[in-house]
């Protein structure tokens, strides 16, 4: 078994213990990046990356990311390297500034290796519409099931061991519904927690940093990197930053969990209904409350429309930056709006026009009131019942996802409550800017399943503390394609 | 609120500076046949009137002053580097003025 297979806290003693060397391991992830064939990858820096590993020689004790090598969503500036969103009207680009995120773990002296794909923008859930095609889930070799976006290729990176652990973004589940899909830990903190200066913006108000992990100590630790105020994100916070690992051994006894009644009862999935009861009952055994809350069946029916009209209006205005002129491939025209139009026609995917219209439509003046501005009244409604919910409980516990990973040509009933409730309901976590992890429960036929905590605002390193409790009851810690685990649950 | 029609759809594109082929046009004209009765679902929550519009997750005001820091500015190469039509150290288009 080589380094890349263990636990990140494992590979790091092994570095410290100089038993294997960045560079050893940046060949070993470079050669499994090259071999894999979910076409998780925009752009792999083989140079770049080994010419960073040779330089680390010697390990830093206290730096569990020394040496570690990782990939990043191809939605976050990376000085010097192609970054197109995995869209065709970003083709060429290559930024001039590194995001913050990136910033931060070269500091620390992680191996960026290179950039993942992602549905066009980060706009979609299904891991298909980036410009290079579908990205695979890795755990169906026959490649028939999807692995669910918008960070499908971080997602497969981190699932196939490739890398220990890979930065997405998450708008409305984009890290966490993946995650779900591939059997990881999945984790977007408090809205404010990570800067997201130079990640390319969707939709502002619920857009995160998020990040895959194979682990909850390998999850607490990037936060420790990744968190903190940036002067360039006004919207970053200024609270301290934790040592998020420090209380993952804490028991949860007298911990208080609310499970929403309403998500549970529309999942149809027998199996992993039985899977889900089964922590419950592991979770109580533990010490910690668990009750069955009721939140309100409308108002969680209500969240994915609500979260489309926000989102596609917000991505309306954040994307007229997109126009062929300042970057991304210019196609002429005899005026400047020709070309912008010219440019976004041949450069925008039909999926994203289609969102972009939605937006437009629910921002024109007739449409206003009646669309945009109930959708965002309507958000507040549904963050202050969250939050009356998180005053008496510690956090909300739901499966993540209402079964496996789907079939690529499974059509939902995009009307059911199993579709607007079941299989949209994280996007709770993006409304009210509230840390939020996914975690492996079980698999169906060889695919996995995951469940999702929400904990409040700021409250990370009691999330990961429960996350960490959980991990242990599920035995699903560092399962991975190459490394499969049986789920205890 | 508007009806949808084609018209408006292609409406909507325009003034985003893009079109899309009728093919394409049609699939999103059906879409938001669905998309509709989604939306109906806000339209049914009561006493939204009462609640502002929700423009941020929380409050996250920063008032400071940073300290000056000297810094260069962006060569004009790195500037200038992703435009597709240059000249002349500027990025070029079309006249505005006629």
């Amino acid at each position: 078994m080589n380094y890349l297979d263990q636990p990140l806290k494992e590979i790091h003693e092994a570095l410290v213990a100089k038993k294997v060397t960045p560079l050893e391991l940046t060949e070993e992830a470079l050669k499994r990046a090259k071999e894999n064939k979910d076409n998780a990858f925009e752009l792999i820096d083989e140079e770049g990356a080994k010419a960073f590993a040779k330089t680390l020689t010697e390990p830093e004790k206290d730096n569990p990311l020394w040496g570690i090598p990782y990939f990043a969503k191809d939605n976050f500036s990376t000085k010097g390297l192609e970054t197109t969103a995995s869209s065709n009207i970003l083709v060429g680009y290559v930024p001039v500034y590194d995001a913050t995120v990136i910033a931060k773990l070269k500091e620390k002296k992680a191996i960026m290796l290179g950039k993942t794909t992602l549905d066009e923008l980060a706009m979609g859930g299904t891991g298909t519409t980036g410009h290079k095609g579908k990205t695979f889930n890795p755990y169906d070799p026959k490649h028939e099931h999807m692995i669910g976006g918008s960070s499908c290729g971080s997602a497969a990176a981190v699932a196939s061991s490739i890398v220990p652990f890979a930065l997405g973004s998450d708008t409305g589940d984009s890290v966490r519904k993946p995650a779900s899909y591939a059997g990881l830990v999945g984790m977007k903190p408090t809205w404010g927690r990570i800067s997201r200066y130079g990640l390319f913006p969707f939709a502002p108000s619920l857009d995160h940093v998020g990040y895959f992990t194979r682990d909850v100590y390998a999850a607490s630790v990037v936060l420790d990197a990744l968190a903190g105020r940036d002067p360039h994100d006004s919207t970053s916070s200024d609270k301290p930053v934790e040592k998020y690992e420090e209380d993952l051994a804490k028991p949860i006894k007298g911990m208080k969990i609310a499970v929403l009644k309403e998500i549970v009862d529309s999942i149809t999935d027998k199996e992993l209904r039985a899977h889900f009861d089964k922590s419950v009952e592991a979770l109580r055994k533990e010490g910690a409350v668990v009750d069955f809350v009721s939140f309100d069946r409308q108002l969680l029916e209500s969240c994915y429309a609500t979260y489309i009209v926000i989102s596609c209006a917000e991505a309306t205005s954040n994307d007229a930056n997109l126009d062929g002129i300042k970057f991304g491939p210019y196609r002429g025209g005899k005026t400047y709006q020709e070309v912008m139009y010219n440019a976004r026609t041949a450069g925008f995917s039909e999926l994203i026009k289609r969102r972009f219209v939605i937006g437009s439509y629910c921002l024109m003046r007739e449409n206003q009131e009646e669309l945009f501005l109930r959708a965002q009244r309507n958000r507040a409604k549904i963050v202050e019942k969250v939050n009356e919910i998180l005053k008496d409980y510690d956090f909300i516990y739901v499966p993540a996802a209402p079964g496996p990973a789907p079939l690529f040509t499974k059509a939902s009933d995009k009307l059911s409550d199993e579709y607007l409730i079941a299989d949209n309901h994280l996007c709770l976590g993006n409304f009210a800017g509230l840390p939020s992890i996914t975690l492996p429960l079980c698999y169906e036929n060889g695919l996995p399943i995951g469940i999702n905590f929400m904990g409040r605002a700021f409250e990370e390193k009691k999330l990961f503390q429960v996350a960490s409790a959980y991990e242990r009851l599920s035995g699903l810690a560092e399962a991975s394609v190459l490394d499969p685990k049986e789920a205890l649950l | 609120m508007k009806t949808i029609t084609m018209d408006v759809l292609k409406d909507a594109a325009n003034r985003l500076l893009f079109d899309m082929s009728d093919e394409q046009y049609k699939t999103l004209y059906e879409e938001f046949q669905i998309l509709t009765k989604q939306m109906e679902t806000i339209g049914k929550i009561e006493g939204l009137e009462n609640y502002a519009p929700m423009t941020f997750p929380f409050d996250c005001s920063t008032t400071f002053l940073r300290e000056d820091v000297e810094e260069k500015p962006l060569p004009r190469e790195d500037a200038l580097k992703n435009a597709g039509n240059k000249q002349d150290n500027q990025i070029k288009l079309p006249k505005v003025v006629l």
